[in-house]
């Protein structure tokens, strides 16, 4: 299940916690678990802190972006591309 | 089973989920509060009787799961194996059930029976994702006992199903979590190998498997108890399958999907599918592309068409203030008179009329960031690019640019070479942000009339994707070759505009312009209005036609008169004061037309152009330099950032504006 939804990110792009949840066949409440439990044993981290308000006064628009319906980003870790490359996975699939 | 036996009972949960209520309405006074021993976390034990038998029921600390990774967790294991319960009851939060079910799997592979305690049904309902108790036991085997403890329901049959259990002795046969199948023969090599030597009363297949996760202290248990020799070889196979850990917490994903598969009702109707059905179009790599478009052009239009008027409402009445003033002066020193109605008037109030239209963007784009639309842009641009067959070689930080730029800089650090990181820091200015968006919306009717600027906004955007899409090519080229880099996002669910949070949004911004106006604005026009009336009161040969004139062979590459590429120098300030100075100087030519004729008669369509490419990759924002400047880490590298965004603005201005006056 874990092994699954690294190796669907590690294509590479942008993947949406919906696809996701779609694709393994689980609920989005599920996924947000596995996401935490992933990140806790350092397969993805955190995009970070994405925003940084005490700028946002030079800018016109004035932190527009910056709003609470931001979600949660991740990217795959070092470690977690590593893990899709294991010799040991069984699914069968070529590395990278 | 003799009756007077007294039935140990350990209630275990994690955090928030009704376990004290439990306790406490089972127990009642009949409680002890005390401490683990050695320890400094609270412990509570208490008794409660049922049809002639003595309950003894200890409350063990919440926990998430069973590692070794605090003392909670070690306190509540070491209890269920050293003292041997008789039952586990897990008490669960309906609502959470899935989160709630990890502790289950935790526990089912100790040989304590668990019964699952399922609270706060009326929440689950409520919240419309009811909870099925009777599918639930069915899918794994484990008896369930449904509950709302906070109103005392269900809680005294919770102790009638302990009782038949411990009495009945029917058969306890749960489903349990397994390993990941390609780690199951590691986990029986492992088993083999420490068999005989796991001291009592640690189960051995559980030890087995805790070694696999990493767990610090059974790890540390065996290594003292095992023979070097044997010792070795489960560090050597350990160490062969360094991610054994993924395969076995694996394992208890599959198994809470396999149980919470029929017991929970997928939402039918409600915010949910709403987001999924308008999603469907908005994030579709076709059609997304164009709702967005659609979106954005929508809005500009309409900010152009609402805001305009009113923005040249304003400016014909600061020409008329300034015909009004004018007389009022006319005794009073020529400096005077010049720098109030110049330099202030007309350059400030010019200022003054952009917050119209301004306030119109704010609005509606305000809107649209509330409604959750803005989080989509990034990810239809990824799904765009694969589409057009550049998998995986978008950056999602590149492509947030497309709102901020700052996330897009503060995004690179994924990137863990230092050099890679820089690079990808230098394309990250080349996508326009949502402020120099809107700035072009300002200007590009000033510079077209109203129909060319739809015309030039439309395909601006489209430029700004096709660089979106090159940059995503040159990361991967230059940049990173061949590495593809993984990312997860999570679209909020859209909402019902909150007009409050716009309305107080578009406010507060508001008045910040107005500050701004008041002193930096201000300043500006003020600054330049001065420069160009020194030494002697003619423009013509005051100081800033000088600097002007010194750089006419650049501005003849981009066909500018020297006013506009002064206007050109002052953006890279701020884009309003490049606004003040061209009123200012424009101004200065001739009194009484409109900037906005002005303007087309002081430059060309292609020169337009060029000017407005320029202006726009030249220092996108004080705050994105900032921050550029912050994740460079060496006034070396930052300089030479700046250095290369002064280049790639004015050759790219240059070249656009050479390429158009051939086309146009």
């Amino acid at each position: 299940m874990l092994m699954r939804l690294l190796s669907l990110v590690a294509e590479g792009g942008v993947h949406s916690y919906a696809t996701l949840a779609d694709q393994l066949g689980v609920s989005r409440g599920l996924l947000e678990q596995m996401l935490q439990d992933l990140a806790r044993m350092g397969y993805i981290a955190p995009v970070g802190g994405t925003c940084d308000t005490s700028q946002c006064h030079h800018c016109p628009l004035g932190g527009s972006c910056a709003t609470d319906t931001q979600g949660n980003v991740w990217v795959l870790t070092a470690k977690g591309v590593q893990a899709t490359e294991d010799k040991h996975r069984g699914t069968g699939s070529s590395p990278g | 089973m003799e009756q007077q036996k007294t039935i140990t009972v350990a209630l275990a949960g994690q955090p928030n989920t009704g376990k004290s209520t439990v306790f406490n309405v089972l127990t009642g006074l009949k409680q002890h509060v005390g401490n683990w021993p050695g320890k400094t976390v609270e412990q509570k034990t208490g008794s409660a009787t049922y049809d002639g038998s003595t309950y003894r029921l200890v409350d063990l600390p919440g926990t998430y799961s069973l590692t070794a990774n605090s003392p909670e967790e070690l306190i509540a294991r070491d209890f269920i194996i050293q003292e041997q319960p008789d039952v586990v009851v897990v008490v669960t939060d309906a609502a959470m059930l899935e989160r709630n079910l990890y502790l289950v799997t935790e526990l089912l592979p100790l040989s304590t029976p668990v019964i699952i305690a399922l609270n706060m049904m009326d929440v689950a309902k409520q919240e419309g994702r009811p909870v099925d108790p009777r599918a639930l036991e069915q899918a794994t085997g484990i008896r369930v006992v449904p509950m709302v403890a906070a109103k005392n329901r269900g809680v005294k049959e919770l102790l009638a199903v302990v009782h038949d259990f411990v009495h009945d002795g029917v058969e306890y046969a749960p489903d349990k979590p397994e390993v990941r199948e390609d780690h199951r023969a590691l986990l029986d090599d492992v088993q083999a190998q420490i068999a005989g030597s796991v001291p009592a009363p640690y189960p051995e297949d559980w030890v087995a498997l805790k070694l696999l996760e990493g767990d610090k202290v059974v790890t540390e248990m065996m290594k003292e108890n095992l023979d070097p020799a044997r010792w070795a070889k489960v560090e050597g196979l350990l160490r062969e399958y360094d991610d054994a850990q993924l395969a076995v917490a694996g394992g208890r994903y599959e198994w809470i999907e396999r149980a919470t598969r029929a017991a929970i009702e997928r939402p039918k109707a409600g915010a949910i599918t709403r987001t999924r059905r308008f999603d469907r179009i908005a994030t579709h790599p076709v059609w997304g592309v164009f709702t967005m478009l659609g979106i954005l052009i929508a809005a500009i239009v309409a900010a152009m068409a609402i805001g305009m008027p009113i923005s040249m409402g304003i400016m014909n009445g600061i020409s008329s203030l300034g015909s009004i003033v004018a007389p009022l002066l006319a005794n009073a020193p020529a400096w005077i008179s010049g720098l109030v109605i110049d330099g202030i008037i007309y350059g400030v109030g010019a200022v003054l009329a952009i917050l119209a239209f301004l306030v119109i963007y704010f609005a509606l784009f305000g809107l649209l960031e509330d409604i959750g639309y803005m989080a989509r842009v990034a990810y239809v641009m990824d799904r765009a690019m694969r589409k057009i067959g550049l998998h995986g070689k978008s950056f999602l930080p590149l492509l947030m640019g497309f709102t901020c730029n700052i996330p897009a800089v503060m995004g690179t650090r994924v990137i863990e070479t230092e050099r890679a990181r820089l690079k990808a820091v230098l394309l990250t200015p080349l996508v326009p942000c949502m402020a120099q968006t809107m700035m072009l919306t300002f200007f590009a009717p000033l510079f077209f009339g109203p129909g060319g600027a739809t015309l030039v906004m439309v395909s601006l955007i489209l430029g700004a994707l096709a660089v979106m899409g090159l940059s995503g090519i040159l990361l991967d080229r230059v940049v990173l070759p061949g590495e593809r880099i993984g990312f997860i996002m999570e679209l909020p669910l859209y909402h019902r505009p909150n007009f409050r949070t716009v309305g107080t949004y578009v406010w507060q911004r508001a008045r910040q312009f107005l500050t701004r106006a008041g002193t930096v604005i201000l300043a500006v026009a003020v600054g330049i209005w001065a420069l160009s009336y020194l030494p002697n009161g003619d423009v013509e040969t005051s100081i800033l036609a000088a600097i002007g004139h010194a750089l006419t062979p650049l501005g003849n590459l981009m066909g500018l008169n020297w006013r506009m590429l002064v206007a050109l120098f002052t953006s890279f300030v701020s884009k309003e004061a490049a606004l003040a100075t061209m009123a200012v100087l424009l101004g200065a030519a001739d009194t009484e037309a409109g900037l906005a004729i002005a303007l087309q008669a002081a430059i060309t369509p292609a020169a337009a152009l060029g000017f407005l490419v320029t202006q726009m990759l030249f220092v996108p924002c004080l705050g994105t330099l900032g921050v550029i400047v912050e994740e460079s880490r060496s006034w070396k590298w930052a300089l030479a950032i700046l250095a290369y965004l002064f280049v790639i603005a004015f050759a790219l201005g240059i070249l656009v504006y050479q390429v158009a006056r051939l086309v146009m």
